[in-house]
């Protein structure tokens, strides 16, 4: 069994299919059809730079190439979290940075070292894949958790001021606010792991039976995907928390209103 | 611009001579708040035992003095001296542990009453006094809050439940200085005295309190009137 190829003129008459949506959106005078078109564009572009690309790096297979190019991703990635968190570039890009390699790296090269057990611990054809894809449920869950930190230390200063004034040192005012991002940021994965399989069929365990392999061998690398994930998203909202406390108080305890863009 | 100063009304019998060192000392405070100046030289100095209110029209900066000595608003110049060791970022951790605080209209995290009153003796700086907690029965009865109140979620409660509930927690850490903003101001004038009276009759407790409270004024050793005349000046 192997991937059907799709030519490049039947991909490019696929997209013919855009026009029920553009044609609901004008319909209804939903304003973001521009956007959307943007979208599309940028998708379309990105996606084949991103191709030509991997091309390259898939058959240099390069240890340090893949490296750099896993790097780069985490480099994108930061950049987004600190954008969608409002923070401050120049204190939060290190510690961030940090927080998604440590994510990413401890359950991709278990899987790749100690469940797959490659020789080639950085082999294009695992790392980038499954690399982007803890990666990328890491962006969300640190998203999610550093906004839902950060959010409630402002509502809840007061509280959180009279905790220190017990005498408090910072980890431990900090503990119940770290507590309600963590589990903010973990439910969504978890509610998924609960769900997997039954709403729908998840992309990784399409991606390899479109590959050629048979189901069971799909679920097995879905259900060590998701194993993946979990421990992705622990390691990474912990850090990415704790990491970025240093640089969003000031040496009394207190937030640093500075750290943040607004 | 008004910025407040201080009136010293009624005196100090044999404290303010020199000879005692002060608990507190504020010396020469200048804060501002987006430009604008909230306290401008502002000195002041609680002694040991010694019961002080500050009083005055809202918005002159007396909650801001209070914020200042627990290091929750940060001088722009001046120093603060607790028991004579200057509040720095290095030494106001273990400083914050010599305090009682409760603020204006306490904000009590989520979760039960009792969970409340029993989390500050995890932290590391009160762990040895987790025995005070066998006091909380006995403070609550005597506050009149009842022992079923220990098993409600905290944001049931009233303004004035929670200001009680704030008052038994800074008792409990058996601190020696303790700063209180308006702590009667939810309370109806019968739970104010007796919460008065026994707060006054703590055995070396150092207060400096805000309030409006005339009970609280009359049972003061000491009271400041903050004015909006200028630059404030030591008592």
């Amino acid at each position: 069994m192997q991937t059907e190829n799709i030519g490049i003129w039947a991909l490019s008459s696929y997209y013919i299919l855009l026009i029920i949506p553009f044609g609901m959106m004008l319909w209804l005078r939903i304003p973001i059809i521009g956007k959307m078109l943007v979208a599309i564009i940028r998708m379309t572009l990105q996606l084949l730079f991103v191709g030509f690309y991997l091309q390259i790096v898939f058959q240099l297979n390069s240890a340090w190439l893949n490296s750099l190019w896993l790097l780069v991703m985490v480099m994108v990635a930061d950049l987004s979290i600190i954008r969608g968190c409002g923070l401050k570039l120049r204190r939060f890009v290190a510690p961030l940075f940090i927080a998604l390699v440590g994510g990413t790296a401890v359950p991709l090269l278990a899987f790749v070292g100690l469940l797959l057990n490659r020789p080639n611990i950085m082999d294009a054809q695992y790392v980038i894949p499954m690399g982007g894809m803890i990666l990328g449920n890491c962006l969300r869950a640190d998203i999610v958790g550093i906004r839902n930190f950060y959010e409630n230390m402002r509502q809840r200063e007061k509280s959180f001021l009279h905790t220190l004034s017990q005498g408090a040192r910072l980890h431990e005012a900090i503990r119940p606010y770290l507590r309600q991002a963590y589990q903010a940021a973990l439910m969504p994965t978890v509610a998924t792991i609960a769900t997997i399989g039954l709403v729908a069929l998840p992309g990784m365990m399409t991606g390899v039976i479109l590959g050629g392999a048979d189901p069971m061998t799909a679920i097995k690398y879905q259900i060590a995907i998701m194993i993946a994930i979990l421990t992705g998203t622990a390691i990474t909202v912990i850090l990415a928390i704790l990491m970025s406390v240093k640089s969003s108080f000031n040496p009394y305890g207190l937030l640093d209103s500075r750290a943040f863009r607004s | 611009m008004k910025t407040p100063t201080t009136e010293t009304t009624t005196p100090l019998p044999g404290k303010a001579t020199g000879s005692i060192v002060p608990i507190i000392e504020m010396r020469d405070i200048h804060v501002k708040f987006q430009g604008k100046p909230v306290l401008n030289g502002f000195c002041l100095q609680l002694f040991p035992g010694e019961k002080l209110v500050l009083t005055g029209e809202s918005g002159l900066g007396k909650s801001t003095i209070l914020r200042c000595i627990l290091g929750f608003v940060i001088p722009d110049a001046g120093q603060i001296l607790i028991q004579a060791k200057p509040l720095t970022p290095e030494s106001v951790w273990k400083l914050r542990t010599l305090l009682s605080y409760v603020p204006q209209e306490p904000e009590l995290d989520d979760g039960k009453l009792e969970e409340w009153f029993t989390n500050p003796f995890s932290f590391r700086a009160n762990t040895g006094l987790r025995k005070n907690l066998d006091r909380l029965p006995g403070l609550l009865e005597r506050f009149y809050l009842s022992a079923e109140l220990l098993h409600k979620e905290v944001k049931a409660l009233s303004g004035g439940e929670k200001q009680r509930a704030a008052l038994i927690a800074a008792i409990l850490l058996q601190r020696k200085i303790f700063l209180l903003d308006e702590p009667t101001s939810a309370l109806d004038s019968k739970n104010a005295k007796r919460i008065m009276d026994f707060l006054f009759s703590i055995p070396d407790a150092s207060i400096l309190a805000v309030s409006h409270d005339q009970t609280f004024l009359e049972l003061a050793d000491r009271t400041i009137q903050i004015c909006a005349k200028g630059v404030n000046h030591a008592n």
